[in-house]
């Protein structure tokens, strides 16, 4: 503040600053005293204020299955495959409005979408390397993409609260798609599949000798009826087909906690987001949506990047590692 | 003890040692991280991409734990 010109902070002057805290600080304050914590404190001191009704929010009620909106011939649509759909619809409307008319040199929202792409790229050549990065670009994108703007998709206001009445009782018409357990199953099982898939196209039956590897057992035993009886063969092929066994074990364990990370924190934010809400109305909710912008964000770009070095790891060959 | 209470007591136990484990894991992570961005300042964005990721290997364990919780209070 050396100048006279620039006086203020934040970028306002300070008469305009002092009355927006001033507001943020009433809004906070009042919030806090109308959720239940307040209410106690008040109820402590003896005083009885009677706040709106549409101030109080009513105990959260947490569902972890989807309910059914409606059913088409028998296919139950719940109300996170709505909002998944919808996802699904704002990523390729909106892809294919930007790359409709691309030019060299790039308007705004197309400058945005080619560094954000660029990035991944970028993410995809450094873990996977030139060749690998290029092959794998399009799924990790995709996951990347579809996850994250998921996960901000439900943070938009207004999101969550158009009830529809389905069944006799009122239900949410949107949800993150991903508080839903099948979807982040679903994902996971298409991260495995692609995995699976370029690890047999790389190595060929070589991926599946890392999981089903009695080759070295057999041998022995044959070795063992032509008059070569080694014990230590024996036990190193019963080793090595155990091994084996551990790390396809590992394999469909990954699939769980895959699963498990995705719906864990999607909920877990939904659920904290809600709780905020009963507690302090208007008081945190303001820190919890920025962190939960923050969990969107990571968890979409972690989904991509193992999926991304998991198949990395499908494609080179155990055997040209320790050599 | 009656089974209600035994319940609100299991669904505590479960998120907070649930959640011991996986805090020492990801401070010692971001204690590697830092370290090793102290040493190497240019490795970056590499760094906290390896970060990242462990930490939400870390942190998966804590939301197992979060899950079975909300089982407990929600489910049964």
């Amino acid at each position: 503040m050396t100048s006279s010109k620039k006086r203020g902070c934040l970028g306002c002057s300070f008469p305009v600053l002092i009355i927006t805290v001033i507001i943020v600080l009433g809004i906070v304050i009042v919030g806090f005293l109308s959720g239940p914590i307040g209410q106690g404190i008040l109820e402590r001191l003896g005083i009885h204020i009677t706040f709106p009704s549409w101030l109080v929010s009513g105990k959260p009620a947490i569902h972890l299955a989807a309910p059914e909106i409606f059913n088409i011939f028998g296919l139950s649509i719940t109300n996170t495959i709505l909002a998944g759909w919808i996802t699904a619809i704002f990523l390729v409307l909106g892809s294919w409005l930007i790359t409709r008319r691309m030019k060299l040199v790039p308007g705004r929202l197309q400058s945005v979408f080619e560094f954000l792409l660029g990035w991944i790229y970028d993410l995809c050549e450094s873990v996977a390397g030139k060749e690998n990065g290029r092959k794998f670009f399009p799924v990790v994108c995709t996951i990347i993409l579809f996850v994250g703007f998921n996960a901000w998709l439900s943070l938009v206001p207004g999101f969550g609260s158009i009830l529809v009445n389905a069944h006799g009782s009122e239900h949410e018409l949107l949800r993150g798609a991903n508080t839903d357990l099948n979807t982040p199953l679903a994902l996971a099982i298409v991260s495995f599949f692609f995995v699976a898939f370029y690890g047999l196209k790389s190595l060929g039956v070589g991926w599946l000798k890392q999981y089903f590897n009695f080759g070295p057992f057999f041998k022995s035993i044959g070795r063992m009826f032509k008059g070569k009886f080694n014990v230590m063969d024996i036990f190193s092929g019963v080793i090595n087909a155990f091994v084996g066994g551990l790390e396809f074990l590992s394999m469909l364990i990954r699939l769980i906690s895959f699963t498990f990370r995705l719906f864990g924190n999607m909920t877990a934010g939904e659920i904290l987001v809600l709780v905020g809400a009963f507690l302090m109305p208007m008081a945190v909710n303001w820190i919890i949506y920025g962190f939960e912008a923050l969990v969107g964000l990571v968890q979409a770009l972690v989904f991509g990047i193992l999926t991304l070095v998991f198949a990395t790891m499908a494609v080179t060959s155990h055997e040209t590692e320790s050599h | 003890m009656d089974p209600e209470s035994m319940k609100m007591l299991a669904i505590g136990l479960v998120m907070g040692l649930g959640a011991l484990g996986p805090g020492l894991g990801i401070g010692i992570l971001g204690y590697g991280a830092m370290q090793g961005l102290a040493r190497n300042p240019e490795a970056r964005g590499p760094i906290f991409t390896n970060m990242l990721l462990a930490i939400a290997m870390a942190e998966a364990i804590a939301i197992y734990a979060l899950v079975v919780a909300i089982l407990l209070g929600f489910i049964f």
